[in-house]
């Protein structure tokens, strides 16, 4: 399978407070084309710094070492054509100003070379496709007239408007309760079979990262601590970090704390 | 037999949206013995929060009574509402917008004990370190700021200035939802503990069903406002009955369940 990216030796170090911070240290992985990766950490995990330096949008003060190839490109990618990306809060992400019809149109028309007309219809397509209600009175409404899950939606239609060969999603059910993430969840799965899309899936639930992705890749302090095929990173992980990820989530099945053998805080 | 320790029945909240007028809680009734947690699920909009912010009296119902250590919680007011608050506290999801950020850890633990005149001012230093301990942080974090502190040491600060004022109860809104997994559990334990060793009472809205299971001892499932079951939690989320109980138990994301 050919990689769409190839990622080698990435360290990306912020600066912070006069000091100099690693947020990603000597990274190298590939990411095939087509595929489903979780990428899954807790927080300083360096998970959203992967996320947004593969697209690109690391701040100008991140000093960034290694390189990241795209030879399932065969170009180099341009955010927001190649790459669709979806963050954790739609509000902000979205223009509260602007009709969110627009928003998406603006995405194809910048990307597609459509005249804005065609720019809309496509639009509404969308908007149909990530399955909010109305798609007509959609095209009109403000963000703010959403309920979260929707501006979520809307948020996914503008991420996709210009046919991106990889989609990122940093986060993008955490602020949405469980039903809805499950609804969003299906949505993407959808999405990124029917467009042949890759997704890379960023998200600190290891159990909702096994029940999309096909890979995962465990980060923790910047590092990458193990990689592989979901069920296997599951069922059988190779690295003490990733099963006590596993021991500390509680299922539905969770045995009542006060019941189970453990030490004391 | 006694009463419960808090007992809460037809409760409802009324909210005008535009022309609209919605019940946010709808004729709610429900109890918690001492010791006991009470979890609250449901999906966003269900009530949840609402629900605790009218326990709290932080906003006041449009019908309902509660019953809080035998009293009418609600025909109390000024002084006497201020004094039992001390026994009525709660944990918010992110104690960073709950707290002056600028405040010391030392200065978040003083005020209730000022406020309730629970210690004298040369004891407060000792009880702010015994507080700390309990906790299980050291005493030395005490000068730091609120906001110099990691995510789960502020939360053990939330719940530090909670106990403070010895509660019988402690309401908790999403209190470990933005934790790290390697943090929930240590905070979920540190909870047991307390209830087991000061036998507080729970009140504990969470949208996890996961966390729930692990922590509760029995579940209120709300559904727009209402009460759509409730029951021994375990029972409830192995066999839920009710349309929302079922899309909330579907929807819970597996370890072991691979679609294709």
């Amino acid at each position: 399978m050919t990689a769409l990216l190839s990622i080698r030796d990435l360290t990306v170090t912020y600066r912070r407070d006069g000091g100099e911070v690693a947020a990603l240290k000597d990274i190298s992985l590939d990411i095939a084309a087509g595929e489903r990766l979780a990428v899954i950490g807790e927080s300083g995990s360096g998970k959203s710094t992967l996320a947004l330096a593969v697209a690109g949008l690391l701040p100008a003060s991140a000093r960034v070492d290694g390189k990241i190839d795209w030879p399932g490109l065969g170009h180099t990618p341009l955010g927001g054509r190649d790459i669709g990306f979806v963050f954790q809060d739609p509000s902000a992400s979205l223009d509260p100003v602007m009709p969110v019809g627009k928003q998406i149109a603006e995405v194809a028309y910048t990307h597609l070379g459509l005249g804005w007309p065609q720019a809309y219809a496509k639009a509404r397509t969308l908007l149909e496709r990530v399955r909010l209600p109305d798609p007509d009175a959609a095209l009109h409404a403000f963000p703010h007239q959403l309920s979260g899950g929707q501006k979520q939606r809307v948020a996914i239609a503008a991420a996709i408007a210009a046919g991106p060969k990889l989609l990122i999603a940093d986060e993008a059910t955490s602020a949405l309760d469980t039903i809805v993430q499950a609804e969003i969840v299906a949505l993407v799965r959808q999405l990124v079979a029917a467009d042949g899309m890759t997704l890379l899936f960023i998200s600190h639930d290891i159990a909702l990262a096994a029940e999309l992705a096909e890979r995962i890749a465990v980060f923790r302090y910047g590092g990458l601590i193990e990689i592989g095929a979901a069920r296997q990173i599951v069922s059988a992980p190779r690295h003490a970090y990733t099963s006590s990820l596993l021991d500390a989530h509680l299922g539905l099945d969770a045995e009542p704390l006060s019941l189970q053998a453990g030490t004391p805080t | 037999m006694s009463s419960p320790l808090l007992s809460v029945s037809g409760l409802t909240k009324r909210y005008r949206r535009g022309v609209k007028i919605i019940a946010a809680v709808d004729d709610v009734s429900f109890h918690i013995e001492t010791g006991e947690t009470l979890a609250l699920a449901g999906p966003s909009g269900s009530g949840k929060s609402t629900i605790a912010r009218l326990v709290l009296r932080l906003v006041e119902p449009d019908a309902g009574r509660i019953r809080f250590e035998g009293e009418d919680f609600l025909a109390l007011g000024g002084a006497a509402l201020r004094s039992r608050r001390a026994r009525l506290q709660m944990v918010f999801q992110d104690p960073l917008a709950a707290f002056n950020p600028r405040a010391t850890v030392a200065r978040v633990l003083d005020d209730p004990l000022r406020v309730h005149g629970i210690a004298s001012r040369q004891e407060r230093p000792r009880r702010i370190a015994a507080l700390l301990e309990r906790v299980g942080l050291t005493p030395d974090l005490a000068p730091r700021a609120i906001h110099e502190i990691s995510g789960g040491q502020r939360q053990r600060v939330a719940i530090a200035r909670a106990i403070a004022t010895k509660p019988s109860l402690i309401v908790f809104d999403e209190a470990v939802s933005a934790l790290d997994l390697s943090v929930r559990g240590q905070i979920l334990r540190l909870l047991l503990d307390l209830q087991r060793e000061e036998r507080i009472a729970y009140l504990f809205i969470s949208h996890d069903l996961g966390v729930i299971s692990a922590i509760a001892h029995r579940v209120v499932i709300l559904d727009a406002g209402t009460i759509a079951e409730s029951g021994n939690a375990r029972a409830v989320i192995d066999a839920p009955q009710s349309a929302i109980g079922k899309a909330l138990v579907a929807a819970t994301p597996r370890l072991n369940r691979t679609r294709p």
